[in-house]
């Protein structure tokens, strides 16, 4: 069994042991592997205390929570006192806990301080996890913009002393007692002993009423001094693989604070599960299976969402790995998930399929009728692999990735960036792709850019969005996939994002400075190097920090290179994943994240070994994307059939099937074009270019339009628009676009003039738009529908139009 | 112990499991639990809604809320009318609208806060606020989503085209997406793009195409399942019947129209797209959205209405009129909306800015009550006073009319259901 290595936050504290001890009933399967959660336990203070986790694994990769008929042993019994899972401190002092079940041991140190002393309550720590625990502030209660009846709180407890102020300050008296605490309208509106908008939300005399009957006890007090910051939160087990319906899972939750300290935080998460068909967690941790599939349970802990992989197979489920070839580690990879859900992949595609699709997918273009006889009929048995090699040599790969980027880029006209500079911009990105120039050199030149929007056309980036906080946004979400927009007026609610994490990033670009080049219509970008962002509760001037990184030393510096050599670097953990995931997406239809700008703690990879493994490669290979392309394009993975088998007919995220997928609007028009002999012409190109080409995302005509080419009004993914509507079944059906381009390239009349017969130009035709011969059906149909008439050009004509029409045209499949 | 929170009170994120159920089977149990708000639409006072749409921000000074007696710099260097509604005044160029004003509800109180021309047509054709987080579907793509086409024609269509990015589906799928004419009802020889067959194809020879195209479709179908695949294969089965259905062609074909009726509506871009929004209402469109005009009068504001005011008057109220006449008023919703109205006072340039505080929409027809006079505004136009209208409360009140609950939820992706409006009521007032 392959025991995934997770590169979380989270730590992946699997201590396995293979020492078997002891006989075991053949009836019991025994474990392969035994772990305990969390690796190590510390105790500070009276009140601190951890619950246990205890997980075995089976050797054909199923776990199961033991914690219940785990033996544990404590070698020091005085200084723990232990309820069932859960260990308090007793006296100060170092020991083990020994953990026991079928046959093996495991042991976790443990270490108690300040066993006897209490320690005080603290609004920050202890009173605002139970407002998000009992989801007090969130958007739809009090944490709302304008409060809920009469009472605010911050959302997602963004603003601590702005609650504390409004709870002991605001309406005074009103609120809070603290002559008689259990009589606070807060507590007595909580538990529902009055009337109450939002219900009760929690018991009296629970956990959570007892947290703020101490808090009220002590004077309802603010937080004196320095409060420690909550840094990471760990939930354990990181992942399981469950058997059948009902079969429960534990899970523990603890924070790390700045002061050092571990707090178990179960009882104050709050737990979610992306995939309650599968998986339902409940509000004390204890995830029940239920119908096969996947999901990700999360549990929340102030600002922190920390997430646990879980897989639910049916009840003894048998299955059977069909030992399929790897063609390289994107294979392997894939397959170890796949073993893991118990699915076998699909048959390979024929050659027929695998041609159309890597010529669609690498150059935009379908393979003519000679490049299709010379394919099918070399014996190579790498000729596929050298298919994707020329394919890679093409100007049309070049192009479909100059077009990509053009996207991310949003390289258009605009009201600040006239069709001169524009057209350069658009240049410069197609030197550096066409020159294969390092991707992170690239970036990195991108966004230091300075100069004139003409004589250094990169510089156009910071002219097609000019307000600081969205360029700010822009490059989290273009070059790291994350959506940081809702941080910009509370912290992220299912990622990881804080404000602050918000303004410092947008204080990289708080001193991009603007003026009028000689040429009106010229902007000269430069670094002003004044110029701050404030946080807007508090007005702090907020010092650039990186996304999720350091806080370096910008004093004298232009900040945006600062900001750029670490953006595009291995430094920044989300540039080179983002980046093979965009990739990915290309060649799959759907990112490893999906959708690729949609990265957050919340929404996690399906397969993070692969992401990873992807952005190492592509780091190691000097971020040359053709190199990865090769990778991807070579594995078996791509090469799959759309056909799937009973195991697999249902997965649509795991990629053990391929995916039809629909042509894009620019690839749908030059096909129709190539096919038909026929040239187009478009602004700026010359006659017979490819729609691909276009620079401005301004210059449509219907058809591009009606099909969804991205206008690049935004840095969305969704801009590219695949979704069919009706004006696009009109157009193909009545519309000038394939009608009339059938009669400008007179491919038919032609045909017939060199005397081919009907039933060879139907064969070319075929070729041409499907990349296939027609079938024996499909030959005895069109002929009966030859067989009556006189004239057989309408007719051909007709079977053209229906080519051009057909689903399978208009599908990469 | 504390009650779990109920799905909605979450935005729940992430996916529906790639294994086991499918999307529409999950959303189904789903709706079992009860979990989220669901009704079923059933076709209320109106069977379609004519939404007009002046993109720009249209002063409520100059058009349905004159303040005559307020100091010039407020009132305007424009006159006012009475209206045989008595005491209602409207502006002078709305001679006609002002003769059936007994039809209309005027909203004099509209309020919201986004000053800016992208957020306030955000507000007006979703009935959301803007957010970073979600795009919210139109009211047009709402109603598509709610109830089934009728007579073959698309349920939402928008002339000539879909006017901003806001009138599309939003997170609702692409199937709900309006239908787009291609072209202005007013240009000569105005046709509906790729209605008609193309030149050389005669039905027979499409009935062979579509045999063709069958049996090319059958491999292809038989090898291959995919819900892309199904939605593709719906919108041609829509344009078929669209194409071969004479009535549903016949709806677009605005020269159809009596020449005196063409006449009564004007010959330009307000009369020829009314008119066809009250030819398709009629023939089965549920929701027609249309714009007309530029209404962002920085400068010259007298000028600016002076040129665009009477046409659109002398249209409107002929769409009233005829609607009248033809016994549909009663069924067809009628509203003017605009992103915002204009500043109070009169600026430097003897224009108006953008002012979302307050300004007008009017509502008619379709279960409105006529002849009122909802909401008002201060004595210079800047404040509501009685009754501020919000964007949530006015969609859901056309909602009303139509026969949708507004509190009902949608599925959003992510699993989020959101609900149609957050948090509107119905204003009863307005309704007959």
């Amino acid at each position: 069994m392959i025991i995934a290595s997770r590169s979380r936050r989270t730590l992946w504290a699997t201590l396995s042991t293979l020492l078997l001890t002891g006989t075991l009933s053949a009836a019991e399967p025994s474990p392969s592997e035994l772990s305990v959660y969390p690796p190590d336990v510390r105790l500070n203070t009276l009140r601190d205390r951890q619950s246990l986790v205890i997980q075995a694994r089976y050797p054909d990769g199923l776990t199961r929570d033991v914690t219940a008929q785990a033996k544990l042993t404590l070698a020091n019994p005085a200084l723990i006192k232990m309820e069932q899972n859960v260990l308090h401190p007793a006296a100060d002092g170092k020991t083990e806990v020994t953990v026991e079940f079928g046959g093996l041991t495991q042991k976790i140190p443990v270490e108690v301080a300040a066993a006897t002393a209490d320690r005080p309550i603290s609004f920050q720590l202890d009173v605002m996890p139970v407002f998000m625990r009992s989801g007090c502030n969130m958007g739809s209660c009090h944490g709302a913009a304008r409060g809920k009846d009469g009472f605010r709180l911050s959302l997602f407890g963004f603003d601590p002393n702005g609650d504390h102020h409004r709870l002991t300050r605001e309406i005074s008296g009103r609120r809070i007692n603290l002559a008689l605490p259990h009589e606070s309208l807060l507590v007595e509106k909580a538990i529902g002993s009055v009337p109450h908008s939002g219900g009760k939300r929690f018991e009296k005399d629970g956990e959570l009423y007892n947290t703020l009957i101490r808090w009220l006890e002590a004077g309802a007090p603010p937080d004196a001094g320095e409060v420690p910051k909550v840094l990471s939160v760990e939930l354990y087990p990181p992942g399981a693989v469950l058997d059948g319906q009902g079969t429960q899972q534990k899970l523990t939750v603890r924070a790390k604070y700045s002061d050092g300290t571990d707090r178990d935080v179960t009882s104050q998460a709050l737990f979610l599960s992306s995939n309650d068909n599968s998986a339902v967690v409940s509000p004390d941790g204890i995830v029940e299976a239920q119908n096969r599939g996947e999901a990700f349970v999360m549990a929340r802990f102030e600002t922190h969402t920390v997430g646990s992989h879980f897989i639910v197979l049916p009840k003894g489920l048998q299955f059977t790995w069909p030992d399929v070839a790897a063609n390289n580690y994107v294979d392997e990879l894939i397959y170890n998930k796949l073993k893991k859900l118990r699915i076998q992949p699909s048959e390979l595609c024929s050659d027929e399929a695998f041609l159309r699709r890597a010529y669609l997918d690498i150059a935009g273009t379908l393979p003519t009728v000679e490049e299709y006889s010379r394919f099918m009929q070399d014996s190579d048995p790498q000729k596929r692999d050298r298919l994707v090699d020329e394919l890679l040599e093409r100007k049309e790969f070049v192009e479909m990735w100059v077009m990509k980027w053009a996207e991310l880029l949003q390289i258009r006209t605009t009201r600040q960036v006239s069709y001169k500079p524009m057209l350069r911009y658009y240049n410069w990105l197609q030197d550096k792709v066409a020159n294969n120039v390092p991707m992170d050199k690239m970036v990195q030149e991108l966004l230091a850019s300075k100069g004139g929007t003409f004589s250094n056309a990169a510089t156009n980036y910071y002219q097609t969005e000019t307000a600081t906080l969205k360029v700010a946004e822009n490059v989290a979400q273009v070059f790291m996939g994350m959506r940081i927009q809702c941080a910009q007026c509370h912290n992220h609610p299912f990622d990881r994002w804080t404000m602050d994490d918000y303004y410092s990033f947008a204080a990289f670009f708080s001193q991009i400075g603007r003026k009028r080049g000689e040429d009106p219509r010229e902007v000269i970008i430069f670094n002003s190097g004044g110029g701050e962002v404030k946080h807007p509760v508090g007005g702090r001037v907020m010092p650039p920090k990186f996304l999720g990184g350091a806080t370096p030393d910008v004093a004298g510096k232009d900040r945006r290179e600062v900001m750029a050599k670490w953006l595009a670097s291995a430094e920044n953990p989300y540039f080179a994943k983002n980046l093979a995931n965009i990739v990915w997406a290309h060649f799959f239809g759907k990112g490893i994240i999906n959708e690729v700008d949609d990265v957050r703690v919340s929404n996690p990879p399906v397969n993070p070994e692969l992401l990873d493994e992807l952005a190492r490669r592509f780091t190691e290979y000097n971020y040359d994307f053709k190199k990865l392309v090769r990778d991807i394009c070579t594995s078996r993975t791509y090469q799959l059939a759309t056909q799937t088998n009973e195991s697999n007919e249902s997965d649509d995220r795991n990629f053990s099937h391929a995916t039809l997928r629909r042509l894009r609007a620019e690839v749908l028009l030059d096909s129709i074009t190539q096919v038909t002999d026929t040239k187009n012409k478009f602004r700026g190109l010359p006659l017979g270019a490819r729609a691909v080409q276009i620079a401005d995302g301004n210059t449509s005509t219907y058809f591009l339009k009606t099909f969804g080419r991205a206008s690049r009004g935004s840095v969305c993914a969704c801009e590219v628009k695949m979704e069919p509507n009706l004006s696009q079944a009109l157009h193909l059906l009545n519309g000038d676009t394939v009608n009339s381009k059938i009669q400008q390239g007179k491919l038919i009349e032609r045909r017939l003039n060199e005397k081919k017969t009907p039933q060879e130009i139907i064969d070319e035709l075929y070729l041409r738009t499907l990349t296939r011969h027609p079938t024996d059906k499909e030959k005895a149909a069109l002929e009966s529908v030859l067989a009556g008439e006189k004239d057989p050009k309408p007719v051909l004509e007709d079977v053209f139009w229906a080519l051009l029409n057909s689903r399978e045209f208009s599908f990469n499949h | 112990m504390f009650s779990r929170p109920s799905r909605r009170d979450f935005l729940q994120v992430g996916f529906v499991g790639g294994l086991g159920l499918t999307l529409p089977q999950f959303l189904r149990i789903q709706e079992a639990q009860g979990a989220i708000k669901q009704y079923e639409s059933k076709e209320g006072t109106a069977k379609s809604v004519i939404f007009i749409f002046m993109p720009g921000g249209m002063a409520h000074q100059e058009t349905f809320d004159p303040k005559p007696y307020a100091p010039i710099e407020y009132r305007g260097p424009m006159n006012s009318i009475e209206t045989n509604v008595p005491g209602t005044r409207l502006n002078e160029m709305l001679k006609q609208t002002a003769q059936v004003a007994d039809k209309l509800a005027i909203c004099r109180s509209m309020t919201h806060g986004e000053a800016a021309h992208e957020r306030g047509t955000h507000n007006m054709f979703t009935g959301y606020r803007p957010s970073p987080a979600l795009q919210f579907p139109s009211m047009g793509s709402v109603v598509t989503h709610e109830f089934p086409s009728k007579n073959n024609l698309p349920q939402y269509v928008c002339i000539p085209n879909q006017p901003n990015e806001y009138a599309g589906t939003g997170y609702l799928s692409s199937s709900y997406a309006p239908f787009s004419l291609g072209s202005d009802p007013a240009s000569k020889g105005f046709t509906v793009k790729d209605l008609k067959l193309p030149g050389g194809v005669n039905d027979n020879r499409f009935t062979r195409r579509r045999t063709v195209l069958a049996a090319v479709n059958d491999h292809f179908a038989a090898k291959e399942k995919a819900d892309s695949l199904d939605a593709v294969d719906s919108f041609y089965q829509r344009a078929y019947s669209m194409v071969s259905s004479q009535q549903a062609r016949e709806a677009f074909n605005i020269n159809a129209e009596p020449d005196k009726l063409r006449d009564e509506y004007g010959r330009n871009t307000a009369g020829a797209r009314l008119l066809l929004a009250r030819r398709l209402c009629e023939a089965g469109a549920r929701f027609v959205t249309l714009t007309y005009g530029g209404w962002d009068m920085h400068d010259n504001i007298n000028r600016g209405i002076r040129g665009q005011l009477p046409a659109f008057d002398q249209a409107f109220a002929a769409l009233i009129r005829d609607l009248d006449r033809r016994g549909k008023l009663k069924d067809t919703l009628v509203c003017i909306a605009s992103e915002f109205g204009r500043t109070p006072k009169i600026n430097g340039n003897a224009g108006r800015d953008h002012w979302p505080k307050v300004f007008s929409v009017v509502l008619a027809g379709g279960g409105i009550k006529g002849g009122i006079v909802y909401g008002k505004s201060n004595s210079t136009a800047s404040e509501p006073e009685e009754d501020a209208l919000t964007v949530e409360d006015w969609a859901t009140t056309i909602y009303k009319c139509l026969g949708i609950t507004a509190d009902k939820e949608l599925m959003a992706p992510g699993d989020r259901p959101i609900e149609i409006v957050n948090g509107g009521k119905v204003r009863k007032p307005l309704l007959a």
